[in-house]
């Protein structure tokens, strides 16, 4: 173990970004459910309500199609709409306004309009969530035309991803790891900076293994990684997009270590994990000195709390997983 | 309490107007016969006719008026043309050439959205997003009866209605979605269901442009006054299939489709105008050199 470094936590680093872009943009608008008067279900938006005012951040209605679906209509007015959606698994009713509609009006007004529009979705598991609050459907909008999908794992990383979002141009999805919303020890990672707002990070140098992961469990693939030296070196790729993916980062670092691991807090199945490894078979093939592998939860929902240390990826998992690729 | 209301006389259409309603709804017509045409020859890939639906469209967006921002659905041909789509600019989706064939910022007229009632909630978010910005905020959508039964039809009421905003909902009742009747889809009319919601609504039939006229007029003046959304459903009959890839017989009677051909509205308005002597034979010819010029122009572009 290397110990652990204290920085200001995601929720803090996300209600800062808000507020600056707010107070900057007066183009700006959040939407949410219970983000205003009570800062939201996990308090990202506090105190915004109390300095922007009610119309600037407002409490939506309950129904997620309103939220994306009357934000698409404020972006299509010239407004920058940043919707909250409450919790992962209560993104379905805004699928087709975010899939039909959001991703597609650019190309529909034939690129006379630009409406960027960002929905932020706080994601995946780790904290006893009940049903439907521990979802991790990011490959589900990785794989639709016109929408990019974020997926920070740092406060740093959210506030870099927010600025660029409300001014892309189109649709962005942003995941926040509940679990990471306030937690404020994180392992240490390498300071060397992404090299675009949209590329991938690497996060600890190594010469053995390269692990490609993204989103909260970057955490665990770290510390894996700190137990593991000076025995195997690990490089550590933190993807932060999955759509574009920067396989430029992958390949190049598949290129040093010759050896890939994926590690997902989503599904396996026909996942993210699915893409890299593809395209690491396409374009890499050469470099690899063995079969990339793929870490993630097997194909079934998010159970109880009981059960879900046994369904979550932990530490040690990545750990031996890392060992026998490097036996 | 108070009720706000304008008089028929003060939202009847004067004789310009009148003329103006008719030109508009033979154009239309002129415009469609001309599409369905060129997509028996393949030209076009598919076609929804707007037939029967003439004298509801121009009606409603004549009274609308040019400041208007108008979210259609996908039928709304006559609409489209009286705010200066082209025809050639509305042909061109269906020849699959674009999705959208005309500037939605020129025409205040936004692109045809094929999802059923998604274009409802953007209609709201837009009129919402207007007046944030202190910009003429009054939107009016378009949206069949079938897609009334879509959840975001009523989400889109029930937001307009908590955020009172600016928006006119126009619903064409033409009695089918697809083939389902539309007693079928449901229990009550789509204005008493407005009300429900807390939008004032009226139902009127959609045969008489000057009855959709005056009746969207009044809404038109409502939604200005009161800063409220308003819902006007409109019965229309639909003389051809849904698109041109059904075949209507199959699911409807012959006397049905008889019964809304005998009253077809373009043909019906000709008549009473020619017939209260506000139009002539040669008003008439003028209008139809101009259709002619028309069906030539797009026989040319796409033939
Ligand atoms: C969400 C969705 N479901 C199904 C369809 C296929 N569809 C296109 S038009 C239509 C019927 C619509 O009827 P109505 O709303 O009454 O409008 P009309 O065509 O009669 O003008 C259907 C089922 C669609 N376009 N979108
Ligand atoms: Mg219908």
């Amino acid at each position: 173990m290397t110990g652990t470094v204290r920085s200001p936590c995601l929720a803090e680093s996300i209600n800062t970004a808000l507020a600056d872009l707010l107070d900057q943009d007066p183009r700006l608008v959040l939407i949410g459910e219970d983000i205003g008067r009570l800062g939201g279900v996990f308090r990202v938006t506090r105190g915004l309500r109390e300095r922007f005012g009610a119309d600037r951040v407002r409490d939506a209605l309950l129904a997620e199609s309103t939220i994306v679906g009357q934000a698409v209509g404020m972006a299509m007015s010239g407004l920058v709409p940043v919707c909250e959606i409450q919790f992962d698994g209560f993104t379905y009713p805004a699928v087709n306004q975010l899939v039909t509609q959001a991703a597609r009006v650019g190309g529909r007004w034939n690129g006379r309009i630009s409406p960027s529009l960002v929905v932020r979705i706080p994601t995946a598991g780790g904290f006893r969530g009940v049903e439907h609050h521990n979802d991790s459907n990011e490959a589900l909008f990785a794989r639709v035309p016109g929408i990019s999908v974020a997926c920070p794992s740092t406060g740093e990383d959210a506030d870099q991803i927010l600025r660029y979002a409300v001014a892309l141009g189109s649709p962005v999805v942003v995941y926040e790891p509940i679990r990471l919303y306030w937690r404020r020890s994180s392992p240490p990672r390498s300071a060397e900076p992404a090299r675009s707002p949209t590329a991938a990070r690497v996060v600890r140098r190594g010469t053995d293994l390269t692990v490609a992961t993204y989103g909260a469990i970057t955490d665990e693939v770290l510390e894996a990684a700190h137990d593991l030296a000076p025995d195997v070196d690990v490089e550590v790729v933190d993807l932060r997009w999955v759509a574009p993916l920067d396989m430029d980062t992958v390949l190049e670092s598949v290129g040093r270590t010759g050896r890939l691991l994926v590690v997902h807090e989503a599904t396996k199945d026909v996942g993210i994990g699915a893409e890299i490894a593809a395209s690491v078979a396409e374009y890499g093939h050469d470099a690899l000195r063995g079969p990339v592998r793929r870490l993630a939860p097997d194909r079934r929902a998010y159970p109880p709390g009981d059960f879900e240390k046994d369904y979550m990826i932990g530490v040690r998992e990545i750990r031996d997983e890392v060992l026998v690729m490097t036996k | 309490m108070a009720v706000k209301s304008l008089s028929e006389n003060e939202t009847a259409p004067d004789d310009d107007t009148r003329r103006t309603l008719l030109r508009h709804m033979l154009v239309a017509r002129g415009v469609d016969e001309e599409a369905r045409r060129l997509q028996k020859q393949g030209v076009l890939d598919l076609w929804p006719s707007c037939e029967g639906h003439e004298a509801a469209q121009v009606g409603s967006a004549l009274a609308a008026g040019p400041a208007a921002t108008v979210v259609p659905s996908y039928r709304e041909h006559a609409v489209a043309l009286l705010r200066g789509v082209t025809p050639e600019e509305l042909l061109a989706q269906w020849t699959g050439r674009t999705f959208c064939g005309w500037d939605p910022h020129r025409v205040r007229f936004f692109p045809y959205t094929m999802v059923l009632a998604a274009q409802t909630l953007h209609a709201v978010g837009y009129a919402i997003g207007r007046r944030m910005q202190g910009l003429e905020d009054f939107v009016v959508v378009y949206v069949g009866d079938g897609a009334t039964s879509e959840g975001d039809m009523s989400e889109a009421m029930n937001l307009a209605a908590v955020e009172s905003a600016s928006v006119l909902f126009v619903v064409q009742n033409n009695g089918w979605a697809i083939s389902k009747p539309a007693e079928e889809q449901m229990r009550t009319s789509v204005a008493e269901r407005a009300r429900g919601f807390g939008i004032a609504s009226a139902a009127v039939p959609g045969r008489d442009p000057e009855t959709v006229f005056a009746a969207c007029s009044r809404a038109a003046a409502h939604i200005r006054g009161e800063r409220a959304p308003f819902l006007v459903e409109i019965r229309v009959g639909r003389i051809n299939g849904h698109t041109t890839a059904d075949a209507q017989e199959v699911y409807r009677s012959s006397d049905d489709i008889a019964r809304t051909k005998a009253a077809d509205p373009v043909t019906g308005y000709a008549d009473r105008l020619r017939g209260q002597g506000l139009v002539d034979a040669a008003w008439f010819a003028a209008v139809e050199t101009e259709v002619r010029e028309i069906r030539e122009r797009l026989t040319k572009e796409y033939a």
